[in-house]
């Protein structure tokens, strides 16, 4: 019992978290590299090496920042993170938290990020940390809206808004066909909610690096992790919500779910190495003109399909 | 004064991150000498670096505090050196350098009250010599009014010219106010410009000097914008420019990722009088045909008509200086099927600029009118966008200089 429903799902979202931001960082160099960067050393140890770096650096201080604050805000956006992988599942069986309402809970996720990274900007005490604070509170609640509308697309077939049964509505057709406006909608508003590539206005380099432009050492390192994490949690949730998660032939089921998650990680790396970064403006156009109104036009096709 | 040349090896180099922000840095690499009036600004760059750090100094006298700091003169022992220093500091065979200012804010307190608000309520005062945000200035956007926040930027931030430092207001992230208060380092030319005023040199390597410092502002454009892969296409092909390259495969890329189209229509653009008074492509993007080629006869004997377009804004610049690059490429390899040197001496039309009498001035004073009602990526686009520093009196040295295969093979041609 207490293997079932503690110690299991512990791993589970752990082992998910660690793996899965390394092979993050992995994945992102071995795309720059096949995109022509100048690469040196194994791509697979290089996360490890800069780790060990951001390990033996010093955290730094500002000017009387909120100290509190600014060390817990990394550690909390992980920790959103990991509520993200807890409901994702990995097969019928295997779900760390399998929450009858976990379509609901990701939303959240999704709003209390916002918040954390508000506080990772703010309680620096600096004025670029705090600029790329307001920019993401200026955009995170487009990106929900998009978020939850599409996601409730895909619990109109379920009829459930756990993610099992969304996995399980998808037996006999991938949500990605039945629904093709949701997934192009949900990968670009995951760049916008992980804030990556195109879509990174919060860290940006016009900001010096944003919200984390007067971090280093340790805190960098953990917000580094969960912002790789974040987008992994993002890729679960994505596999599970339109490419039918752990459902596939000869495979175990968790298999294909993560080769579902490397497809979509795959896809929004590369269109963080591809494309330019937005500017704020014009990505709050794009979100409110454009794929807010595609994302009503998906849950009434979404609707209309379901009846 | 050539630390943009030492930035553009570094970039192509392998095993090199150039980084935003000094809290991300483990080395701080000085290139070129820094004028004593900027020795402050640089020891608290060199303070914001998280220990343990090293400094490098490149063709640079180290501050005093560190003068056991490793220098270095060779361009192309660089990379390797800054890999080493980060080793020894990773392994901790290499101690950090040393602070060199106290760890104290750097303006005396001036507050009043438990908080330093020194007014009352919760408003008003300076605490530490820093005006708190306040609501002092009504919006220039959308009448949405939030408070004013007045700082100083510069002379080392990257997004800007170096050496350029400017008191900014920004609400939001909507500048209020620009006030340029450094201007920046002089840049210096590929020699073949300042011989242009000399004697008549051959078109074709003048023209390829000039394709290849519109490459070199279209690379720092690019890495500004996050296409950073691109930008590096855009220096290796300046490295490489022969009569023979191309730029019809970047012109696709940049098209196609939507570089074009990421500044609003009509965002950055410069009055007739201020087009006029920075000269140049961007005066041609405004749609002024100044351009001191037009007068001279061997130009003219090419066909050469100066490329304009309309819009003058940051779209319009950067196409003028695609289309320019273009155009450079096809009068060098028209030049040199005619053999032909440049007629007129005297005055050369710059890529910052026309340089008769004067060289091109220092234009930086100009964003004061310019910058604000702009978001902060918008202007430093804008920024990016412009040749707004003056020109110096003395050419690219030797060994900063981009090299020069393709202009012999054009004058062997």
């Amino acid at each position: 019992m207490i293997w079932r429903e503690l110690i299991l799902p512990v791993i589970v979202v752990l082992a998910a978290l660690g793996i899965g931001a390394y092979v993050v960082a992995v994945l992102d160099r071995l795309i720059a590299g096949t995109l022509g960067m100048p690469q040196t050393g194994s791509a697979w140890q290089a996360p490890l090496a800069r780790g060990a770096w951001l390990l033996t650096q010093t955290a730094n201080a500002t000017e009387a920042p909120d100290w509190r604050a600014w060390r817990l805000a990394p550690a909390l956006y992980l920790a959103l993170a990991a509520t993200g992988l807890a409901v994702v599942p990995w097969s019928e069986t295997l779900v760390a938290t399998d929450l009858a309402t976990s379509v609901v809970l990701w939303g959240s996720v999704e709003a209390l990020a916002t918040v954390v990274i508000f506080l990772h900007g703010w309680s620096a005490n600096a004025l670029f940390a705090l600029i790329g604070a307001y920019r993401y509170v200026a955009l995170g609640l487009s990106y929900i809206l998009v978020s939850m509308f599409v996601l409730i697309g895909v619990a109109l077939p379920a009829e459930s808004l756990q993610f099992t049964q969304v996995v399980v509505s998808q037996a006999e057709l991938w949500n990605v066909i039945r629904q093709p406006l949701g997934l192009p909608l949900l990968l670009i508003v995951g760049l916008g909610m992980t804030f990556w590539g195109p879509l990174n206005l919060a860290d940006s380099a016009d900001l010096a690096g944003g919200t984390a432009s007067e971090v280093s050492g340790p805190p960098r390192l953990v917000w580094d992790l969960a912002r790789a994490a974040m987008l992994v949690a993002f890729s679960g949730v994505a596999a599970s919500a339109f490419l039918g998660g752990w459902l596939g032939p000869w495979l175990p089921g968790p298999l294909w779910l993560v080769l579902k998650m490397l497809a979509v990680l795959a896809m929004l790396l590369l269109l963080g190495r591809l494309l330019p970064r937005l500017p704020p403006e014009r990505c709050v156009i794009l979100m409110w003109v454009v794929l807010l109104p595609l994302a009503f036009v998906d849950l009434v096709w979404a609707g209309a399909a379901a009846l | 004064m050539h630390g943009e040349a030492v930035l553009r090896q570094l970039a192509l180099a392998p095993g090199i991150e150039r980084v935003d922000s000094p809290r991300h840095a483990s080395v701080l690499l000085v290139a070129g000498g820094i004028p004593p009036y900027l020795h402050e600004e640089l020891r608290r760059v060199h303070d914001q670096l998280p220990q343990p750090c090293a400094t490098l100094w490149f063709r640079s006298e180290p501050l005093l505090g560190l003068e056991s700091a490793t220098r270095i003169d060779e361009l192309d022992d660089l990379p390797r050196a800054l890999i080493v220093l980060h080793r020894e500091l990773m392994s901790g065979r290499r101690g950090s350098s040393p602070r060199l200012l106290p760890d104290q804010p750097p303006n005396p307190w001036e507050g009043l009250g438990d908080f330093g608000q020194g007014g009352e309520g919760m408003m008003g005062g300076t605490p530490y010599g820093r005006p708190m945000a306040m609501n002092m200035h009504d919006d220039i956007r959308d009448g949405l009014t939030l408070d004013s926040l007045t700082f100083r930027l510069g002379p080392f931030f990257p997004a800007l010219p170096p050496g350029m430092k400017a008191e900014i207001t920004l609400q939001g992230d909507l500048i209020q106010t620009w006030s340029t208060q450094l201007v920046p380092y002089p840049v210096s030319l590929d020699a073949v410009f300042l011989d242009a005023l000399q004697r008549p040199v051959p078109i074709a390597e003048l023209e390829l000097a000039r394709a290849r410092e519109h490459l070199h502002r279209l690379f720092h454009g690019l890495r500004l914008a996050g296409l950073e892969r691109l930008g590096r296409q855009a220096l290796q092909l300046a490295n490489t420019l022969t009569l023979d390259s191309r730029v019809d495969g970047l012109r696709r890329r940049l098209v196609r990722c939507g570089f074009f189209r990421l500044s609003l229509s009509g965002r950055g653009r410069l009055t007739e009088e201020q087009a006029r008074k920075i000269g140049g492509f961007a005066a041609r993007a405004t749609g002024l045909d100044d351009d001191l080629r037009s007068e001279d006869a061997h130009y003219r004997r090419l066909g050469f008509t100066p490329v304009t377009q309309a819009a003058g804004d940051t779209r319009a610049r950067w196409q003028q200086t695609l289309a320019e690059i273009e155009q450079s490429l096809v009068l060098a390899k028209q030049a040199v099927g005619q053999d032909l040197h440049t007629s007129e001496t005297g005055s050369v039309e710059t890529p910052h600029g026309p340089w008769t009498d004067r060289r091109p001035e220092d234009a930086s004073r100009l964003l004061g009118d310019l910058l604000p009602g702009l978001e902060w990526g918008e202007a430093l686009a804008t920024i990016a966008s412009l040749d707004l520093a003056a020109v110096s009196e003395w050419p690219l040295e030797a060994w900063a200089a981009a090299p020069r295969v393709a202009s012999h093979e054009a004058r062997r041609a």
